[in-house]
């Protein structure tokens, strides 16, 4: 009993973690690549709950092929920005990006509510995850289950793609030194739109994902471009891996961390954000500021 | 020809004394319109609109016209505190109106004292607000503490003894708790605490709260869990098979459309929940047209926020009607006069107690249920707690 328990937290802990690593790993990509604080990110996030609540027209039949559509939405949307908004500032100072992507946020907000109206919107389970597993004895939702697969799937095909193929290698050489990628012939510009289209659409397959666990509302972006930060933070800017340990570490802290002390549920994500600040500034797998010669 | 100057001046001088008279009474609204409670803000400054019209329909007060002005306070008391000045100083209003966070109401409270301008609240519900005893701060909506004691007294009757909470880490998660736990205390003294959980206000995931919860086997779980917490909480706990095993599942604020529209006929059944007005309680003729007139104006069901703002500001003409005047404290008397002002709104008879300026009136709770006639849950079975066994004692003298 205590056992199964323990087993059942674990796994609440770690279904929490892989939301919270859908909704930061694209953050941590882009920033990693391109140098961009995308405040943004939420809003994307947001607009692809909203866009398969779209184009599933809110019934559950039409979920996978929602969720293709708003993977592919994503792309376009993510390249379209990319050309219009983010090349323009990519030479100015950071608080140009800053200024540009907060705006980005609200005029998102604003859109969203004009389109779907300000109430909450909830999506029906997809009829797969109709039934729950039975985990010794307790019910669990299939769907956390597919959230956890979901996640390592992402994270793998990221560190396939990171590690293996030549688009991947240009990636990790722009975090690196851009001069030097160009100079070599490669066309960063091109590889810039690439990574913010699919930054943007991992978060906007993230919101729908969670659709229908959770609810979608126009003020969604900014709480949860807050826990994303969060993660990144914790677990260093820029780094996919970090996203996902920070993801790792808040979902377990939280899930265990309830059963000691109940009182403190909405203190620890934060106070090891600020642990993590103190011994670490740069995030756990992050890497400290190179000095510039 | 001297006596046509002399039509002349007098016509000059009537006219402008019946354009004094036109002046409208200007009403400055503070609602949540944008972010996670935007729906809320609409809510009510939908309902504050409704009455607004209703009473220039029938030649204002004071046979003047009132003017509303709804602004954005975002739920954040600077904000609100500046958009409250904004509405005094450059928009000239004689009152201010509404107001969704109990924080925002907390912060904007000092202003009424410092310009002498009345506020009518009609959503923020901390009690802290009316034990203020501010001269010039009315709440014509029922607060928490009314909730909780109300949910205090059905729960005393359930055939239940080990209770549990989960509620947003707030203060009015923290203190509805403590009124509620308190008073039911009282009233039954062999009930225990098995667990409390305090998910962060707009937590999206609460798997591993729900299995923390069901590990202590309550058997009454009471949350003020509210708007989409409510919702994604709902949704979740179903999916874990929580309300299959806590008999009772206790909500002051989850009978809000807010709430069971967007569940729809995901709404688990056999909650029981309130929501401050139900939109089919009382099946009396004023309740029927007034649900029929708001559906017509914006083609939706009134949510309890939509009502409350509704009677609140049909409450602030009446006194400002009484006063014949739109002084302070002319209407502060009006207020308070006769025991306390009283009117019959949709969901029935409001009285303002004199000493606080917090009205009092009975509340609808009822048990979750799907029926084919309405796209989401309605409240079944419905246990009405009187207004009197809300009355808390207050320490404001008048």
């Amino acid at each position: 009993m205590e056992l199964g328990f323990y087993l059942l937290q674990l796994l609440t802990g770690l279904a929490y973690a892989s939301t919270l690593f859908l909704l930061a790993v694209g953050l941590s990509l882009i920033f990693g690549a391109m140098g961009i604080v995308n405040f943004a990110h939420g809003s994307f996030y947001m607009l692809g709950a909203y866009l398969l609540y779209a184009f599933a027209q809110g019934q559950a039949q039409g979920f996978w092929q929602g969720l293709l559509l708003v993977g592919a939405a994503g792309v376009v949307i993510g390249a379209l920005v990319e050309r219009l908004f983010i090349r323009p500032i990519y030479r100015r100072p950071e608080e140009y990006q800053i200024l540009l992507t907060y705006a980005l946020l609200l005029i998102l907000e604003d859109l969203v509510r004009f389109a779907f109206g300000a109430a909450y919107r909830s999506f029906p389970m997809p009829p797969a995850f109709a039934n729950p597993l039975f985990v010794l004895g307790t019910p669990f939702p299939s769907y956390y289950l597919f959230l956890v697969g979901l996640a390592a799937l992402v994270a793998f095909l990221l560190w396939a793609f990171l590690q293996r193929t030549r688009l991947g290698v240009w990636v990790r050489a722009a975090t690196q030194d851009r001069e030097m990628l160009e100079a070599l012939g490669v066309n960063v510009p091109l590889l810039y739109t690439t990574v913010f289209a699919g930054g943007i659409a991992l978060a906007a397959l993230g919101g729908a994902a969670l659709l229908p666990l959770q609810a979608a509302t126009p003020g969604m972006a900014v709480d949860a471009v807050i826990q994303a930060f969060i993660v990144v933070v914790i677990g260093g800017l820029g780094s996919v891996w970090g996203a996902l340990l920070g993801a790792v570490l808040i979902g377990l802290l939280q899930a265990f961390g309830i059963l000691l002390l109940p009182e403190m549920a909405m203190v620890f994500p934060f106070a090891l954000m600020a642990l993590v600040l103190l011994l670490r500034p740069w995030g756990l797998l992050g890497r400290p500021p190179a000095v510039r010669t | 020809m001297k006596v046509l100057r002399w039509v002349g001046v007098l016509a000059l001088v009537v006219g402008l004394a019946w354009a004094q008279g036109q002046q409208p009474i200007k009403i400055g609204a503070l609602f949540i319109l944008s972010g996670n409670f935007a729906g809320y803000g609409k809510s009510g400054s939908q309902g504050a609109q409704l009455a607004v019209d209703e009473i220039n329909a029938r030649g204002g007060v004071l046979g003047r016209p009132l003017q509303l002005i709804v602004v954005d306070d975002q739920g954040n008391p600077e904000v609100g505190v500046r958009e409250a000045r904004r509405l005094i100083l450059q928009e000239k209003v004689d009152f201010l109106f509404g107001v969704d966070s109990s924080s925002v109401s907390l912060a904007v409270a000092p202003l009424t004292d410092e310009y002498k301008i009345p506020l009518v609240v009609t959503h923020a519900a901390t009690p802290t607000l009316t034990e203020q005893c501010r001269p010039y701060v009315f709440r014509t909506s029922n607060n928490a503490r009314m909730d909780a004691w109300a949910a205090a007294a059905l729960a005393a009757t359930l055939p239940v003894k080990r209770w549990a909470n989960i509620g947003p880490d707030y203060e009015f998660g923290r203190v509805s708790w403590q009124d509620f736990i308190t008073r039911l205390k009282q009233l039954r003294p062999d009930v225990e605490v098995v667990s409390e959980q305090w998910p962060r206000f707009g937590s999206t995931d609460y798997a591993s709260f729900i299995t923390a919860l069901m590990r202590a086997r309550p058997e009454g779980v009471f949350s003020t869990l509210w708007a989409g917490d409510m919702v994604i909480f709902a949704r979740q706990a179903k999916a874990f098979g929580f309300f299959n095993q806590v008999r009772y599942f206790v909500n002051p604020v989850g009978a809000a459309l807010e709430v069971l529209g967007p569940l729809g006929k995901e709404a688990p059944e056999g909650l029981l929940v309130s929501a401050r007005y139900w939109f089919l309680y009382p099946n009396t003729e004023r309740n029927r047209a007034f649900v029929e007139a708001y559906r017509k104006r914006y083609n939706e069901y009134p949510s309890y926020n939509a009502q409350e703002a509704y009677a609140g500001m049909h409450m602030l003409a009446l006194a400002i009607q009484k006063a014949r005047s739109t002084q302070a404290e002319a209407v502060r008397r009006a207020f308070e006069a006769d025991g306390g002002l009283t009117y019959d709104a949709p969901e029935g008879r409001k009285r303002l107690r004199p000493e606080d300026h917090q009205v009092f009136e009975g509340l609808v709770w009822g048990y979750t249920k799907h029926t084919p006639e309405y796209p989401f849950a309605i409240l079944d079975r419905m246990r009405i707690i009187p207004a009197t066994d809300t009355v808390y004692p207050t320490q404001c003298k008048r």
